[in-house]
């Protein structure tokens, strides 16, 4: 898989272009700011931009305008934004109404190698990743835990899961049960909530995220 | 002059008006000339003479520093002892005391007269300074001192038995000379008089214009006169009808018109007086204690310019400042705009800047300034004090910015710094797991996943540090989403109406704005056991307002802990209020003004 990193930090570019290339992952170019990044992507056409949301000169969101110009001038480059907090707004900025090729994944993420690789091949291949601090900091409203009282502790989880951008195999081999019982637990969860049931994956991204943030 | 003497002095003319009076009506020495002439005859020099001399003393009285008094009284004699401007009108008095006086000794031919007539010069100065008794402009000077030549001059030589008209003159002397001066001398003193008029201010207006309507019947009853005689050599003299006969006899009577003179001087000094009575009253409203604007409102109704300004002297700024304590530059000399500056033996208190037209006025600008100058002192303290409030405002809210660039700058630090090397020592950490993993050695992969785990927890405390100091979204995507943020992670729930329209605030104002939000949410989850708070923000034309709302037991005293202390301070020092309303048992309400800048 062909990636670019983007980030103002030499030392962290290198580092993670060592580790993405000892997973396997083709890096093809590092940039470290946002234009001489777009002008990568135009050029190396990557499947995969793994960029911090901070750059120069602002060193405020360049990242995430980047990120969204790159989402809609090259709809088949997945997008993986790094950041050393994680935000709601960002998030549900960054995945707007589609959810598909792009990733949102607190910086300390890469401390868990295995799930860190894991998002990101998940991006780098069309769905998506939601950073599981976003999610919990939702489930862990006040308003949130009335709506989803009624689940068990099984079905919280599998929502968590949901949420962040997992698919069913990922969150059954997770949890260590069969698919068969993950989709009971789904089924129940969308009835519970009075959710639409949605069959792809990351599109059930969005519809828990909203479902949670609505106040 | 000393009190005593002046008086002596006033109450000797009295007298001598009074004998001059009975000269006129009893005849005592018995005077040929006297006896022969009818009443209306003196009576036309006597009464304007009079009331010249009578309102001359008490213009005198009333203001003894002012020659108007002197000049009016001199004017006074020379009329009641019947000297005209010119032989022609000389009355029979007047020859009879010149006959007792001076037929001795060597002929002096017109002494009497020209020494007589001086007072006709004195009317013109009179008429010139009025009120103030000074000549101040040039040309009134050279009309008035021209006057004091020629009047003495033409006496000499048209007194009948000296040179005479008929007698042989200088030949330089033409009689036209007389005719031309004693034409031109009103028409210019008029003119003088009017353009005083028309330049000067309210006050000066209200002193000329007595005078101008004395001036009116005498004015009206010589022109013709003087029009004649000036075309007399023209066309000729008139033989009859009501040119010949009527214009003579205005003429004639014309001294006695003169009466209405001193009673418009009069007028006018006492109008001018009036003007310090409003100074007197300024000072009597003083007593009760004014502000700096309601001293400078009064300083103006007083001196009759509503354009009046003070302006006060703030060592602090080393310049004038206005009443709000700003920096204010004094008019230049000749500008349309004239400065007093008031001042105690070494330093400047205050200016007053008023309009030009009342530097004719010295004595009323002075007598006003001495009024108010130790209220001036004290309004000056109020303004430094104003100015210094200013200052010390302006160092707060500067303060207040400092620290919270401060904030922003040791956030930007940590992330730049400590959380981008501790992330990449992380990244390292796993690059070598990895590689330990790849070489079998278990043992050194679970040492490198300890050190992992320690790093990845001083990473979570590192973020919440910068978070305290300065939530990054707050400069990311502003006040809405970063307290939108605050209020996700709050175990209570948490309501948020906001409306800035998409507008970003200042940089320091949303940071207040942030800070009041999370310390009023802090305090409602802490100590008001509130199950719903309500945080409202919006903007109302020019301030934003920020409403932090709980359902709890109430009872939060500002005074009681630093937190809301602390913040009422922030907020005031950009400009805001903070109000707290928080009842026992009723929740607490915290309500935040801020004027608004766009950011």
């Amino acid at each position: 898989m062909r990636v670019i990193i983007a980030d103002d930090s030499v030392l962290f570019r290198e580092g993670l272009a060592r580790l993405l290339e000892g997973a396997g992952f083709d890096v093809v170019g590092q940039a470290s700011n946002a234009e001489h990044l777009e002008q990568l992507v135009a050029a190396q056409r990557p499947s995969l931009v793994i960029l911090d949301i901070r750059m120069p000169p602002t060193q405020t969101d360049e990242g995430l305008v980047a990120a969204k110009r790159i989402r809609h001038q090259h709809p088949q480059v997945s997008v993986l934004l790094l950041s050393h907090h994680v935000e709601t707004h960002h998030a549900l900025e960054l995945l707007g109404q589609s959810p598909e090729r792009v990733g949102y994944l607190l910086k300390d993420r890469v401390g868990d190698l295995s799930e860190f690789l894991d998002a990101v091949r998940r991006v780098g291949n069309g769905g998506s990743a939601v950073d599981p601090l976003v999610v919990s900091q939702l489930l862990g409203r006040k308003r949130s835990r009335d709506l989803i009282d009624d689940l068990t502790d099984r079905e919280r989880s599998v929502l968590a899961q949901m949420a962040e951008g997992r698919s069913n195999d990922a969150i059954a081999s997770t949890l260590k049960i069969s698919p068969k019982t993950l989709e009971a637990h789904i089924g129940t969860i969308y009835s519970k909530l009075g959710l639409e049931p949605a069959t792809a994956h990351h599109r059930r991204v969005l519809a828990v995220l909203n479902y949670l943030r609505s106040s | 002059m000393i009190g005593g003497l002046r008086r002596a002095i006033q109450a000797g003319i009295l007298a001598v008006v009074v004998l001059i009076w009975v000269a006129y009506v009893s005849n005592p020495l018995h005077f040929p000339g006297l006896a022969a002439s009818p009443p209306t005859y003196w009576l036309k020099y006597a009464l304007p003479g009079s009331a010249f001399a009578t309102a001359g003393l008490i213009a005198w009285w009333l203001r003894p520093r002012n020659r108007v008094g002197v000049l009016m009284v001199g004017v006074g004699f020379g009329l009641l002892i019947g000297v005209g401007p010119h032989p022609a009108f000389q009355s029979p008095i007047s020859r009879e005391i010149e006959n007792a006086l001076f037929n001795w000794g060597p002929p002096r031919p017109g002494l009497f007269l020209s020494l007589g007539s001086l007072w006709v010069a004195m009317l013109f100065q009179l008429l010139l300074a009025f009120p103030g008794g000074h000549l101040t402009s040039r040309l009134s000077r050279w009309l008035v001192t021209s006057l004091y030549v020629f009047v003495p001059l033409i006496g000499v030589l048209e007194a009948p038995g000296g040179y005479g008209l008929d007698q042989s003159l200088p030949v330089w002397y033409a009689p036209q000379i007389a005719s031309l001066l004693y034409v031109a001398s009103p028409v210019l003193a008029i003119a003088l008089i009017l353009r005083r008029w028309l330049l000067g201010g309210l006050a000066r207006r209200r002193s000329l214009s007595p005078v101008l309507w004395a001036l009116a019947p005498i004015t009206f009853a010589l022109l013709p006169w003087t029009l004649m005689n000036l075309l007399v050599p023209i066309i000729g003299k008139p033989q009859s009808g009501p040119v010949s006969s009527v214009i003579p006899t205005l003429a004639t009577v014309s001294p006695l018109l003169l009466a209405a003179l001193p009673i418009g001087f009069l007028v006018g000094l006492l109008r001018s007086g009036l003007d310090m009575t409003s100074v007197a009253s300024l000072v009597v409203k003083l007593s009760s204690g004014l502000l700096p604007e309601q001293l400078q409102s009064a300083l103006a109704q007083a001196l009759h310019d509503p354009s009046l300004r003070v302006a006060y002297w703030v060592p602090a700024l080393d310049s004038f400042a206005d009443l709000e304590g700003r920096p204010l530059d004094l008019p230049t000399p000749g500008s349309e705009r004239a400065v007093s500056i008031l001042d105690d033996a070494t330093n400047p208190i205050a200016a007053l800047i008023y309009d030009a037209s009342l530097l004719h006025e010295p004595q009323l600008v002075d007598t006003a300034a001495a009024g108010v100058w130790m209220a001036l002192e004290n309004a000056r303290l109020q303004v430094q004090l104003r100015a210094q409030l200013e200052e010390v405002q302006q160092s707060r809210a500067r303060l207040v910015d400092a620290g919270q660039r401060e904030r922003q700058r040791v956030e930007r630090d940590l992330h730049d710094g400590a959380q981008q090397q501790l992330v990449t020592l992380l990244l390292s950490l796993q690059v070598t797991k990895a590689e330990a993993i790849k070489h079998a050695d278990p043992k050194t992969a679970a040492l490198l996943e300890a050190n992992t785990e320690a790093l990845k927890q001083a990473l979570f405390d590192l973020r919440e540090l910068a978070r305290g100091i300065h939530p990054s979204i707050l400069t990311e995507a502003g006040l809405i989403p970063a307290i939108r943020s605050l209020c996700e992670r709050s175990p209570i729930q948490v309501e948020v109406r906001g409306d800035l329209c998409d507008g970003r605030l200042a940089p320091s104002l949303e940071a207040t704005l942030y800070f009041v939000a999370a310390e009023a949410i802090t305090n409602a989850v802490k100590h008001s056991r509130a199950t719903h708070i309500c945080v409202s923000l919006q903007r109302v034309t020019d301030r934003v307002v920020l409403e932090i709302a709980d359902d709890g037991r109430g009872g939060a005293d500002i005074s009681a802990g630093t937190g809301l202390r602390g913040l009422s301070d922030r907020v005031a020092a950009v400009g805001g209020q903070l109000q707290v309303e928080s009842d026992s048992g009723g929740g607490t309400r915290i309500h935040t003004e801020i004027p608004s800048h766009d950011g």
